[in-house]
């Protein structure tokens, strides 16, 4: 059996509501990576928060935390982002793994706000090399077109191929390759069913075990 | 963020085990307009002061810091000052669309007062594996004005009309440029040092007396 590029790892995971509810993206995927060794898990899922939100503390309309296999605490109004540097230092985790997208996609607005999603974009991953941990963006899925956010699949490669030529010096994954646009199902354009949210565990994991950051990392 | 909605209303389309899990709060997938900015330079011989209209607050630029830090400002929405100098005084205004980066350039005039440009770039080349240059061009006695790589005679920028901007991504490796005005090298080389990727910077080209100089800037974001 090969050995698990993550086995060991103390891993912090930060994003937006795909993060939060117990059927979203958190739970299955707070399990895979366990179940790849993973030391710790600690995941933060704030509703609708840019990476900026990230910056100071910030009320959220939700949001989760859970660590490692302690049951989760879903957050409605009262939950707050907590600044990333005082996450990192805490956790001290080995990899930081920013789950994050939609929430710069303005995908019911005529044009991409390139400039805005820069400052967002910079002010997050700045601050997380400032304190040297190694750090992995994972970009947005497709979703299906339309719903309340008006998720499009023109406006997602667009978000995507912006985060990947923005993140350094984290390493990019593209979660547009784990899937056909319309295949994973949705709720409402943008969440995916838990079939889909299985589909994307299973492309990040695939992913992190492939990752050239965390294989340089095991060497040192 | 505002006026959150629950989304109960798909519930009836989903699988119950699916049902149960609508209950994220509708919020905003970005702004309604993108981030605009402005920034005061000094393209002036002495140092010059920007004085924001409305309050007292200062901002002085010299020979070492001629670039103030680009702020945040509302598209749409005209922001005044002025830019003063041993009493010499001159009114700004500028007004940008969203996604827009104002750069007010204050200069000497003919008559040994201050009057101003207002450069205008749309930057569409953000990314963080490279380093981005821009050359900025308000001086209309240098001809055909271009930037060299200094020593090269390679041309990095050029065909840049008077009061407008180009820019070029280029690898993070140390730089210097030359200004070429006519086809002829005017002035020392300047040293732009080792750039770094993700950072963005202005080469500004400026009359000089009768003749013409460069000099530099990082296009830094005030946080």
């Amino acid at each position: 059996m090969p050995v698990s590029a993550l086995a060991g790892l103390t891993l912090l995971v930060i994003g937006e509501s795909h993060l939060t509810l117990n059927n979203y993206l958190r739970e299955p995927l707070q399990k895979a990576l366990l179940a790849q060794g993973a030391a710790h898990v600690h995941t933060v899922g704030a509703c609708g928060a840019s990476p900026g939100r990230f910056l100071k503390p910030t009320p959220v309309d939700c949001g989760a935390d859970q660590v490692d296999n302690k049951p989760a605490v879903v957050l409605g109004k009262e939950a707050r982002t907590t600044p990333i540097t005082e996450l990192i230092q805490k956790d001290k985790p080995d990899v930081v793994i920013v789950i994050m997208g939609d929430t710069m996609g303005s995908y019911d607005k005529p044009v991409f706000p390139k400039t805005w999603a820069w400052q967002e974009t910079t002010g997050l991953t700045k601050a997380i090399a400032a304190t040297n941990t190694t750090c992995i963006w994972v970009g947005p899925a497709w979703g299906t077109e339309g719903g309340p956010y008006s998720k499009n699949n023109a406006r997602t490669v667009e978000v995507s191929k912006f985060l990947a030529s923005n993140v350094a010096p984290c390493e990019y994954i593209d979660s547009l390759k784990f899937s056909k646009p319309g295949e994973w199902q949705t709720l409402d354009g943008e969440h995916f069913t838990q079939t889909g949210y299985a589909g994307w565990t299973k492309g990040i994991i695939a992913a992190l075990q492939a990752s050239p950051a965390i294989s340089k990392l095991k060497k040192k | 963020m505002k006026n959150p909605l629950i989304l109960l209303a798909l519930a009836g389309m989903l699988s119950t085990t699916a049902a149960m899990a609508v209950e994220v709060p509708l919020y905003e997938t970005g702004p309604a307009e993108d981030s605009s900015f402005v920034r005061f330079v000094n393209g002036a011989e002495k140092p010059v002061e920007v004085i924001a209209a409305g309050s007292n607050a200062r901002i002085s630029l010299d020979a070492a810091k001629p670039a103030s830090d680009f702020m945040a400002i509302r598209a749409g929405k005209a922001i005044e000052g002025v830019l003063a100098r041993d009493g010499a005084k001159q009114n700004v205004s500028v007004t940008v669309k969203p996604g827009e980066f104002a750069s007010v350039i204050g200069l000497d005039d003919a008559t040994g007062g201050l009057r101003s440009v207002t450069v205008l770039e749309s930057p569409d080349d953000f990314n963080a594996l490279k380093a981005s240059v821009a050359f900025y061009n308000v001086d209309a006695q240098c001809a055909s004005a271009a930037l060299l790589a200094a020593g090269r005679s390679v041309v990095l920028l050029d065909g840049v009309p008077e009061g407008q901007a180009k820019r070029r991504q280029i690898n993070p490796v140390p730089l210097s440029v030359q200004l070429s005005c006519g086809g002829q090298a005017v002035g020392q080389p300047l040293d732009l040092g080792t750039l770094e990727a993700g950072q963005r910077y202005t080469v500004f080209l400026v009359p000089a007396g009768k003749s013409s100089r460069i000099f530099k800037a990082t296009d830094t974001v005030a946080r």
